[in-house]
């Protein structure tokens, strides 16, 4: 990347990265080549020549032995007691539930042969749509990983299940009254759990109990208690809100229940033709968020001075009253930001009870209140925009509280339940210290991490139980709405582990505790007595009817006064020398509990899109005035950058990270991803990023000032897929403002640029006269105002097609392998890079094989290795496919993905790493002796031989070595859902797959969208919704100038910016609209000139 | 010149040539022979850990194939039986015959027995059973005379041209639907077959799939 320069011409209109708006003769070097250069060359010590003599002798060696001729002899085992209603091949599924901090995801999940490989969302339940989140697509893979605790422990030895459950017992014998017996949880909704807790402390009346999470969502649910007098916990009905402010609330990304806030406020932002309503996102934040990227306004603060605005906007809100005073105190120092305030804080105003105001749970709970106050103040509550839910009161004491207990040698017994304090606590309570201090320790965890026995610091006995998959266990937990599930076994404990509800009712010396007893007892006091209700309960996945009703709840203003007399004013906000510092939930890794899976590890985060990494986050005017821009000079073959290392200074703890330029940041705000960096962990999330709790204490959980940043003159590689596959500035994303969009609906197709002269093509195409064969026409349309970004359907594609993690190293050559990426474009303009990247609009589009009719991948394969079949799709056969990767140099869209490496056969620790590397010497053997020995194996090591393909999807093909791939519009599913209609029909004609009898399947990308932006179905069936869908107004073609003929085609975005605003003019018309008119040289809206053009 | 060229040197231009041809014409045809699975696959018969003679069970004793085979209409996957399934008879019939000493035990312990696969696709093939019994295909084209065989073998070559054979005009294969498990099942006549293949495609809406995307996923 170029210093941003303030001499510099301005940029293109749309870019994905720095590097692109720079226009740096790499970045064009890089484009230009289909893939980038390395991608193509192995940088091992065995060189090609190596290669070849190595294999001409396996060759030699092949012949000589002959063993190729014989067939081998395999065995087939049948039962030998058939259990009753199974067939083999045929997937069963079964409704359970993943739990989450405060509630849980409704699932459906897939059952082959026995072992759970693909999680559906539950769209019965009355809270879903079938959509899910990142986390629970990616479970599945964290049930058959390899390095998750498989044993029973004493300080560190191995030893049975028996042995550890009798020391648990016998523990639990000397509790007496539980004077000195600490338990530390996590956060659950369990009832079960609650009811297992009431045991206990009724028999150990004095023991002490304790929740935590490193990333605690509960600050509204404490201001709300506080607030209404109740224990309460709003619910946002983000679909009725026609006006939305988010104030440092990403409620699209990383708060709690992101699945269910992205399905309603997609609602709300659903707009089928011109006269529909839209609603309007505000957000104000210091990170670039996903709820940024989808907001009309976004005014970026820095955490300082966040307090200040939350009062700002209540100064502007709320009927003047008691609290002028201290609001204007407090809101003093936003004073800066009053145009964008008021002119929303009128807006928001003249919504009546349709506008709604979200906290975040990095503010402070004083701040909560007043978002209270001001959803009060605009009828949000009254109007049901905004519900209260009852919950059971917190009870529960902080993890503070049990480290001075620790510290004070009060507590003898200390029981840790699920989490990892030793690596997320706050650093300055020394928590591995503190909890050497406990005679015993008994912890239930998924991993042996840090939180595990550790003979440096701990001098007592330590019992280290393995945690079962909650895709193992019997639970119970509640949704957000209340709505009663159960948590459903699919599989026995793989490595016999336990669960939470166990080991408390073995502790409670509890008549029964078997998980499933503990459970169904507790369905008997909630649910019904009978068997049959307990049955429809498991069947269904919920319990109708459970789901909470609102609560009338009465306001009391007045208990706000002391909490906001708590706070202090701002001193100001940060400077370069004084940085301000967000702690932020990570997208992909939550906390640091989904850091050993792959599949998240190589997701791209869903704004930087960096993979397998963390970074420090700072704006481009920080970067530029702190000198933090990437090492120009030092570039590696692949034209990746080497990035500035840099150590944060807060109090007197430091980190040492990699720098990320990041657009739209607040300026001298450092932005610290948690849940990387991990000392313990497993083979995965080894090495990856840093570990930003070292410098977060128990006074700054979520934002810190007073950081002090220097260069420590080190650099570090960071893999991103941001600049990938790039698409050169021709309007592959759309958009127009609302107001623009009702006077020319078709803006969308109106920028398509010019068409080449039609030629009549030389060759007709086959597949014109080969379609009347096809009994459907399969073709898809994305709703690009819906999409959201969230990246669920990235990992949705990975688990349903088998799709490999590549690892960090061939990320950053683009060789990453998912088949539907989201690509995200920046907007914004400036006079200098600076201003142009200082605070842009962003865009997500999901980008997959287009299936184009015209397909140019298909005429360039010179073994017809992909070609058309009679319903549309553009087929790919991998067994026929030969590797040129022309087909891939061929694609406009860039969606097609090689395999450079036999990634299923490769341990996961070493991807990329070839398999004839003449050191790679491991447990004995040579690396090629094992690929002779078990060519399906390859070189994995028994333990991931054992575990990871039991992941694999059996319906489809694994891939090899050499072999192009792409998306399939998930063929299986397709053809699977035509054979069960031919099976039906029998000797009758019915074989047609109809939307309206619901048998056209769904891909795995649009039953994870939680938005429901995608739709998929039948083009040839006039009443199927993608044909509706496409026959929308702002439906358009991708590169419509190729004549692809795409069976892909999106709708374009609508924006909903407010008029009033200080920032409209320069949101007043997307760039593209610019973009188009210097391609074109006529104005992108053929009805008038975009307004406000001038003033840019 | 003789001294150096003897006589015969003469037709060795010619011999080369004819031996050139020869071999190359017997490779090829040794090639198109023995390098198919009409060659490596059919005949193939392994014996088996229990011989279990599907002309006893099947040819005189009439045992529907979807007795032992209970899936193959619901499932791509034509099941082997369970153990348990052949001790619905046999705690009767031969209940002491020591040929059935390995079943006898296998129900007694749960282990299963290992039966020899004959029957195998590439993994990238993706053969479904139900949706070819249940739409007029019987087991015999695939796997021949098994209502015959003491011992399963290998009867067709299961190659992708053999698939796409059938797949390409399957009217000459397709029989009613009462008929699919009749293993001994004839056609009138050739004619027969060809009209009553022609109307099964109409009336069932067969269709001829040649698609990669058929088989291949």
């Amino acid at each position: 990347m170029k210093n941003p320069s303030t001499s510099e011409p301005a940029g293109p209109a749309y870019w994905r990265s720095l590097d692109e708006l720079a226009e740096t003769p790499q970045f064009r070097q890089w484009v230009e080549r289909e893939f980038p250069s390395g991608a193509g060359e192995m940088f091992d010590p065995v060189t090609r020549r190596h290669f070849v003599k190595i294999m001409s002798a396996s060759f030699l060696l092949a012949g000589l032995g002959a063993t190729g001729c014989r067939r081998p002899v395999e065995n087939i085992y049948p039962f030998a007691k058939m259990p009753e209603n199974y067939a083999h091949g045929v997937p069963q599924f079964f409704a359970t539930a993943m739990p989450s901090r405060r509630g849980a995801l409704p699932l459906v999940v897939k059952s082959s042969d026995g072992r759970p490989t693909k999680v559906e969302g539950n769209p019965d339940h009355p809270d879903s749509n079938g959509g899910t989140d990142p986390f629970a697509q990616a479970s599945v893979l964290s049930l058959y990983d390899p390095d998750r605790a498989q044993r029973y422990a004493l300080n560190g030895s191995p030893g049975s299940k028996a042995a550890a459950l009798d020391a648990l017992t016998a523990l639990a014998g000397t509790f007496g009254n539980g004077e000195g017996v600490a338990f530390l949880m996590e956060q659950s909704s369990s009832p079960s759990r609650a009811r297992m807790q009431q045991l206990l402390r009724q028999k150990h009346p004095n023991a002490r109990w304790f929740v935590y999470e490193p990333v605690d969502m509960d600050a509204a649910r404490h201001a709300a208690s506080l607030a209404y007098a109740t224990s309460v916990t709003p619910y946002y009905n983000l679909e009725k809100a026609e006006k939305i402010l988010a104030l440092d609330c990403d409620f699209i990304g990383t708060e709690e229940n992101a699945a269910i806030h992205i399905r309603r406020f997609a609602q709300g932002r659903h707009v089928a033709g011109k006269d529909d309503p839209m609603s309007r996102l505000y957000a104000v934040e210091s990170l670039f968020t996903l709820t940024g990227l989808n907001a009309d306004h976004r005014l970026r603060v820095a955490p300082s001075l966040m307090t200040a605005v939350v009062a700002r906007m209540a100064l502007n809100i709320l009927p003047s009253g008691d609290w002028d005073a201290k609001l204007k105190e407090l809101s003093a120092p936003a004073q800066a930001f009053d145009g964008w305030i008021v002119s929303c804080a009128n807006d928001l105003k003249a919504g009546g009870g349709k506008s709604l105001v979200m906290g975040g749970h990095r503010l402070p709970v004083a701040a909560h209140l007043l978002v209270l106050a001001m959803n009060e103040a605009l009828g949000a509550v009254a109007d049901h925009t905004l519900e209260f839910h009852q919950v059971p009161e917190a009870t529960e004491e902080d993890i503070g509280e049990l480290a001075k207990a620790l510290n004070a040698v009060k507590i003898t017994t200390l029981v840790i339940l699920g989490g990892n304090p030793a690596y997320n606590a706050a650093a300055d309570l020394n928590w591995p210290l503190a909890q050497a201090k406990a005679k015993t320790v008994v912890r239930l965890g998924y991993y042996e991490d840090e939180t595990s026995w550790n003979p440096q610091s701990h001098a007592g006995t330590q019992w280290d139980l393995p945690a079962a998959h909650y895709l193992e266990s019997w639970g119970d937990a509640l949704t957000a709405n209340g709505t009663y599930v159960p948590v459903q076994p699919l599989i026995e404990p793989l490595f016999d582990g336990i669960t939470e509800l166990e080991v408390l009712a073995i502790l409670a010396g509890a008549e029964k505790t078997k998980p499933y007893e503990i459970v169904r007892d507790t369905f008997r006091v909630g649910g019904g007595t009978g068997e049959n209700e307990w049955r429809k309960f498991l069947h269904d996945g919920y319990l109708e009817g459970s789901a909470a009703e609102p609560a009338s709840v009465e306001f009391k203003g007045k208990l706000m006064g002391p909490v906001l007399d708590l706070l202090k004013p701002a001193r100001g906000g940060p400077d370069a020398k004084n940085l301000d510092v967000v702690f932020h939930r990570d997208a992909k890794m939550d906390d640091g509990r989904h850091n050993n899976n792959g599949w998240l590890q190589e997701l791209p985060d869903p704004i930087t899109k960096l993979t397998w990494d963390n970074a420090i986050l700072v704006s481009p005017k920080t970067a530029h005035e702190l000198k933090l821009a990437p090492d120009e000079a030092k570039r590696d073959q692949t034209q990746r950058f080497y990035d500035q290392v840099v150590e944060i200074k807060l109090g007197d703890r430091t980190v040492r990270g990699a720098i990320w330029v990041q657009p739209g940041m607040a300026d001298d705000t450092l932005g610290l991803a948690l849940g990387y960096g991990r000392e313990r962990t497993g083979r995965i999330g080894r090495n990856s990023g840093y570990n930003a709790y070292r410098v977060r204490t128990g006074d700054a959980l979520h934002y810190a000032s007073n950081a002090q940043l220097t260069l420590t003159g080190t650099t570090y590689q960071l893999s991103t897929t941001q600049s990938h596959w790039s698409m050169e500035g021709r309007a592959p994303v759309r958009e127009a403002n609302l107001a623009d969009f009702r006077k020319t609906p078709d803006f969308a197709p109106k920028m398509d640029l010019e068409k080449p002269p039609s030629v009549a093509p030389m060759y007709p195409n086959p597949f014109d006269t080969a379609k009347s064969k096809g009994l459907h026409q399969w073709g898809m349309a994305i709703d690009l105002n819906k999409c959201v970004g969230c990246s669920a359907c990235m990992v949705a594609c990975q688990s349903e097609n088998n799709v490999p993690i590549v690892g960090k190293e061939m990320v950053g050559k683009s060789r990453e392998m998912h088949w539907i990426r989201i690509d995200r474009y920046y907007s914004g303009l400036g006079k200098n890079i600076l201003e142009a990247t200082a605070d842009p609009q962003a865009m997500a589009q999901p980008m997959l094989c287009q299936h184009c009719e015209a397909a140019p991948c298909e005429n360039v394969c010179p073994v017809n290795a992909t070609s058309h079949d009679e319903e549309g799709l553009n087929v790919m056969v991998y067994n026929r496919c030969v590797g040129t990767r022309y087909c891939s140099n061929n694609c406009p869209y860039k969606v097609r993905r090689f395999n450079f490496f036999d990634y299923n056969r490769r341990p996961l620790d070493q991807l990329y790493r070839s398999p004839i590397d003449p050191t790679n010497w491991r447990d004995g053997k040579w690396e090629l002796a094992r690929w002779w020995e078990n060519p399906d194996r390859g070189s994995l090591p028994e333990d991931e031989w054992r575990l990871v393909r039991l992941v694999k999807n059996p319906d489809v093909s694994v891939r090899m070595r050499g072999v192009m791939e792409k998306c399939t519009f998930c063929l299986q599913r397709l053809e699977q859902a035509k054979i069960a209609a031919k099976v039906k029909a029998r000797d009758s004609d019915r074989i047609r797959l109809s939307e309206k009898e619901g048998t056209i399947p769904r891909t795995a990308c649009q039953q994870a969208c939680p938005a429901e932006a995608i739709a998929f179905g039948d083009v040839s069936d006039p009443d199927s919704t993608v044909n509706k869908w496409k026959g929308n107004p702002r439906n358009y073609t991708v590169l419509d100038v190729l004549h692809t003929k795409p069976r892909v085609t999106y709708l374009a975005k609508v924006r909903n910016p407010n008029p009033d605003m200080p920032d409209y003019k320069k949101h007043a018309a997307p760039y593209s609209y610019d973009q188009y008119s210097e391609i074109m040289g006529r104005p992108a809206l053929e009805a008038e000139e975009p307004a406000g053009k001038g003033a840019r | 010149m003789s001294d150096v060229f003897p006589k015969w040197t003469n037709r060795l231009p010619r011999n080369l040539v004819v031996a050139a041809v020869l071999i190359g014409t017997g490779v090829t045809a040794a090639v198109t022979y023995y390098f198919t699975p009409k060659y490596t696959r059919v005949g193939y018969e392994p014996i088996q850990p229990v011989a279990f003679p599907h002309s006893v069970h099947v040819g005189q004793l009439g045992l529907d194939c979807r007795y032992c085979h209970n899936t193959e209409e619901k499932s791509w996957y034509a099941n082997i039986p369970a153990t348990s399934t052949c001790m619905n008879c046999h705690v009767q019939v031969l209940k002491d015959d020591p040929r059935l000493a390995l079943v006898r035990q296998s129900a007694a312990t749960g282990e299963p027995i290992p039966w020899v696969q004959i029957h195998k696709l590439p993994d990238y093939a993706y053969f479904n059973h139900s949706v070819h019994v249940n739409r007029g295909v019987s087991c015999v084209e695939c796997h021949g005379q098994i209502n015959e065989m003491d011992e399963v073998y290998h009867a067709k070559p299961l190659s992708m041209s053999f698939c796409l054979d059938c797949h390409r005009d399957p009217a000459m294969r397709l029989r009613p639907l009462a008929e699919i498990t009749h293993l001994d099942w004839k056609p009138e006549s050739a004619a027969w077959q060809k009209s009553e293949g022609k109307k099964i495609i109409h009336d069932w809406h067969v269709q001829s799939l040649e698609n990669c995307s058929t088989c291949h996923r």
